[in-house]
């Protein structure tokens, strides 16, 4: 079993600041969900985020408990998340 | 209240290093400046690239940078040497901004003192005299609350709001706690986390004016006809896998702790008031910028929290870096001075890690030499600029 850590309860992200993980680790929570376990569909190098549920396109991703952007496609649980499949809302012009 | 051994200046300041500065005034009397400084037992060199054909409003900045580092307690002397001149900012008027601190200044201009050789002759008898002369200052006790202690981040990734940062937030508040005052720049990095920081606004007027610090800096990026995507987080940041310019904020805002925010700063302005808090400054995530703008501001010290490990060092305000992540530190371990990677690992908690931030400020404060300084590794000091090259 490898190990994430999680900032907030209400997070649907967790950080792999222990070791990295391999696709098909099963993966469960160091912080604020130690109930919550997720098996690995990607590599999630060290210091990279992984869905800990499924997060819908559009839907906001949240560290810190706090919108950190949004979903680009339909992310599952056990998904790496990175700028291939988020985006920022801020800065940008283009949006209120 | 804790004390610490500093140099006691004239205006009441104190200082944590007794430099002299030769300080150039112009991007043309830079080799001047580098030959003196080359020829003088401790002499430290501030060369950049400003002071010729800027608009008003940025050379004031420019202007506000220069004057302000030598301004800064660890500076015991200065010498400003100038090309010819420049309307606004002559080395005349940088020794006019400094000399209500007290310290010696001597001013030398490259055309008016006969020249190259001529100018380096006459900077570097200054330079000697005022090298001899504080070397016969000493360190003596001083409260704790003399310390404006500067905070910056820079090569983040995700252990930077996870240990590093929070652990750094945690050592500010061990400062205020003895009466002193942290100050955090970059307003870039509070995009996102505007109602983290204005819920500490001692006032509704800082509150605001946090809020229009980020919106200008947004705005600003903007402007150059691309969005701030392209640039923040940086490749290095995304590297070390943050996502977003909102997911490298709430990392950066822990850089500060819970205490109240007493006063909001525009680049490079020294505080007006004394009570022990958070201060915050306007300016740019550029980190040898924002450095430059803490050490114009007066700190005399500052903590850089680094997830991918850092090289930044200022010339003149010892520059700790502080890593969560114990790869980095491995790799970068001739430059990052303090490893808080334990608190993922179960070996200290987030306060004991706060413990030992704090603890190395206050060796760093009592002249313990970074491992940059060691290295005289003073690459970190740029400027700011607001408006263009006309």
């Amino acid at each position: 079993m490898k190990k994430v850590f999680v900032v907030y309860a209400t997070d649907n992200v967790g950080t792999a600041v222990l070791e990295p993980i391999c696709t098909g680790d099963h993966v469960s929570c160091n912080g604020e969900r130690s109930d919550l376990e997720v098996i690995a569909q990607a590599d999630i190098a060290y210091g990279h985020k992984i869905a800990l549920m499924d997060i819908a396109a559009g839907d906001t991703v949240l560290k810190y408990g706090l919108s950190i952007g949004s979903a680009l496609c339909d992310i599952k649980a056990g998904d790496h998340v990175h700028t291939h499949n988020v985006e920022s809302n801020r800065g940008r012009g283009d949006l209120a | 209240m804790s004390e610490f051994l500093g140099y006691i200046r004239p205006n009441g300041d104190v200082g944590i290093r007794n430099h002299v500065l030769i300080l150039s005034g112009t991007v043309y009397a830079n080799g001047v400046v580098e030959r003196v400084a080359d020829t003088i037992h401790g002499a430290v060199p501030i060369t950049h690239a400003n002071g010729r054909c800027q608009v008003a409003p940025d050379l004031r900045v420019t202007r506000r940078f220069l004057a302000g580092t030598a301004m800064n307690p660890n500076v015991g002397a200065v010498v400003i040497i100038d090309h010819f001149r420049e309307e606004g900012m002559t080395a005349e008027d940088l020794a006019d901004d400094i000399a209500p601190t007290g310290k010696p200044i001597a001013t030398v201009n490259i055309r008016g003192d006969g020249g190259f050789i001529s100018a380096i002759e006459k900077a570097t008898r200054y330079a000697q005299d005022f090298t001899r002369r504080i070397s016969l200052e000493s360190r003596e006790a001083a409260p704790l609350s003399k310390i404006l202690f500067g905070t910056e981040c820079g090569t983040s990734d995700t252990t930077s709001g996870l240990a590093s940062n929070p652990a750094n937030g945690l050592a500010g508040e061990l400062l205020i706690a003895q009466g002193g005052r942290m100050l955090m720049a970059e307003c870039t990095e509070w995009m996102g986390c505007e109602n983290w920081l204005t819920e500490k606004a001692a006032s509704p007027a800082i509150a605001d004016a946090i809020v229009a610090g980020v919106q200008h800096m947004e705005a600003r990026a903007l402007a150059s006809g691309e969005d701030i995507r392209g640039s923040q987080p940086t490749g290095d940041n995304m590297a070390g896998g943050l996502t977003t310019i909102e997911e490298k904020s709430m990392g950066a805002v822990k850089k500060i702790g819970d205490s109240p925010i007493i006063e909001y700063l525009e680049i490079a302005e020294a505080p007006t008031k004394t009570e022990p808090g958070n201060y915050v400054m306007y300016g740019p995530g550029m980190g040898a910028e924002s450095i430059s703008s803490m050490a114009a501001a007066g700190c005399q010290v500052l903590t850089f929290c680094t997830g991918g490990g850092h090289t930044s060092n200022h010339p003149i305000m010892p520059t700790i870096k502080v890593t969560g992540n114990r790869g980095s530190f491995e790799l970068m371990r001739d430059t990052v001075d303090v490893d808080v990677s334990g608190v993922f690992y179960d070996e200290i908690t987030l306060a004991e890690a706060g413990q030992i931030v704090f603890d190395e400020v206050a060796r760093v404060c009592n002249g313990y030499l970074t491992k940059s300084e060691a290295l005289r590794d003073n690459n970190s000091f740029a400027i700011h600029r607001v408006g263009p090259s006309v």
